[in-house]
């Protein structure tokens, strides 16, 4: 094997290995980039298919992390915020029972002031109040 | 080596004594061979010189291959390790906000929401296992199980009357599973919730999961303790006779 054979192939296997390590490193500054909202984006979709099939108390414990301070994006913010509001209705009634008054004025807040920026969603929100009180058995 | 008409001390590329001035006829092959070889070295270098210019290309070619295969080692040794990478760093910056953090996690504490301790938790990165976390470690631990608990129970008893139902059998299962792993976890750390500081929001977790149960699925004291001693068998029949047949 002459030398320009030797010379074309190591150009080859060079272009190939550039080629290796771009990708490595873009994947690896995916990862890096990685955090908890936006992984939990992959379930958005099902945090507003459940929405739409009236599965409340999924969309509520897909949004946990709303409460835990998560920024959500915009575009996805009033899934998580519908979710959210779902997740107090259902916790409310047992901080209620626990006696955790504070909290259970906080949650009422809380409530309030999600159905007063969201007044588009007034019949979705009645459905949900509705739900959480079929699921009450006492 | 020593010269033989004075004895002085000569070198064997010395020509004359430097002492006597006798001519060193004794280290004239020593020197021819040493002329020799500087003649062959340059030689072997000019040949050596004239390889390596004709090869230049392939050398650098060579080089950087070397140098991508390390990089490539390198990238695999990065992406395998990203998510650590990343979590360290959070793991650090919770650090540096110990007091901020820790100042949020009290308030969720005290206001009794655990789902949202967890949530923030989990989003702030805060590694319980780490110092100076380590405090919160068990009781990170019973909010996992009792946020997971809350999720399954959420899922499975809050839906629209309209809504269609799916899996109803794996909805009693996953319920059954939620339930049992908050409660032996509970009741299998009972001795270390027992000696650790955050032990009275632990019982108030417990307080509060016994009022999940009452609230959604009518179990008040009697009834819990009826359904904690009872099988799995007749376990899964109750919530089974609560989740579906309503």
């Amino acid at each position: 094997m002459n030398k320009d054979k030797i010379f074309g192939i190591s150009i080859i296997v060079n272009i190939l290995l550039a080629i290796i390590i771009f990708g490595l490193l873009a994947d690896a500054s995916h990862k890096i980039k990685y955090d908890y909202v936006s992984e939990e984006r992959i379930e958005e979709e099902s945090l507003q298919s459940a929405l739409d099939e009236g599965s409340y108390g999924v969309a509520a414990a897909t949004s946990h992390s709303i409460r835990g301070g998560a920024k959500i994006p915009k575009e996805y913010e009033d899934y998580y915020r519908l979710g959210e509001y779902t997740d107090l209705l259902f916790l409310k009634e047992v901080f209620t029972k626990a006696g955790n008054t504070d909290t259970v004025t906080m949650c009422e807040n809380r409530i309030s002031k999600i159905r007063e920026e969201m007044s588009d969603y007034g019949v979705l929100f009645d459905k949900i109040d509705q739900s959480v009180d079929k699921a009450i058995r006492e | 080596m020593k010269c033989y008409s004075c004895g002085g001390e000569v070198s064997l590329t010395d020509k004359v004594c430097p002492y006597c001035g006798r001519a060193l006829t004794e280290t004239a092959s020593y020197r021819a061979d040493e002329e020799e070889y500087k003649q062959r070295s340059k030689k072997t270098k000019k040949k050596a010189d004239e390889i390596v210019s004709g090869n230049l290309a392939l050398i650098i070619s060579t080089t950087a291959m070397v140098f991508l295969v390390i990089g490539v080692i390198v990238a695999c040794y990065v992406n395998d390790n990203a998510y650590f990478f990343q979590e360290d760093a959070r793991h650090r910056e919770s650090v540096k906000k110990y007091e901020e953090r820790t100042a949020q996690m009290q308030e969720y504490l005290d206001a009794g929401d655990y789902t949202g301790f967890f949530a923030y938790k989990e989003y702030h990165n805060i590694a319980e296992l780490k110092e100076p976390f380590d405090d919160y470690k068990l009781l990170c631990k019973l909010a996992e199980e009792y946020t997971d608990m809350i999720s399954v129970i959420e899922s499975v008893v809050v839906y629209d009357s309209d809504a269609q139902r799916y899996g109803s059998e794996s909805d009693v299962n996953n319920c059954y599973w939620a339930i049992e792993h908050f409660y032996d976890e509970f009741k299998y750390n009972q001795s270390d919730i027992d000696k650790d500081p955050y032990k009275e929001y632990m019982y108030d977790m417990k307080d509060k999961a016994d009022i999940i149960l009452e609230v959604y699925f009518g179990l008040d004291e009697n009834g819990r303790k009826e359904y904690f001693e009872s099988s799995d068998l007749r376990k899964k029949a109750y919530l089974e006779g609560v989740l579906i047949n309503e």
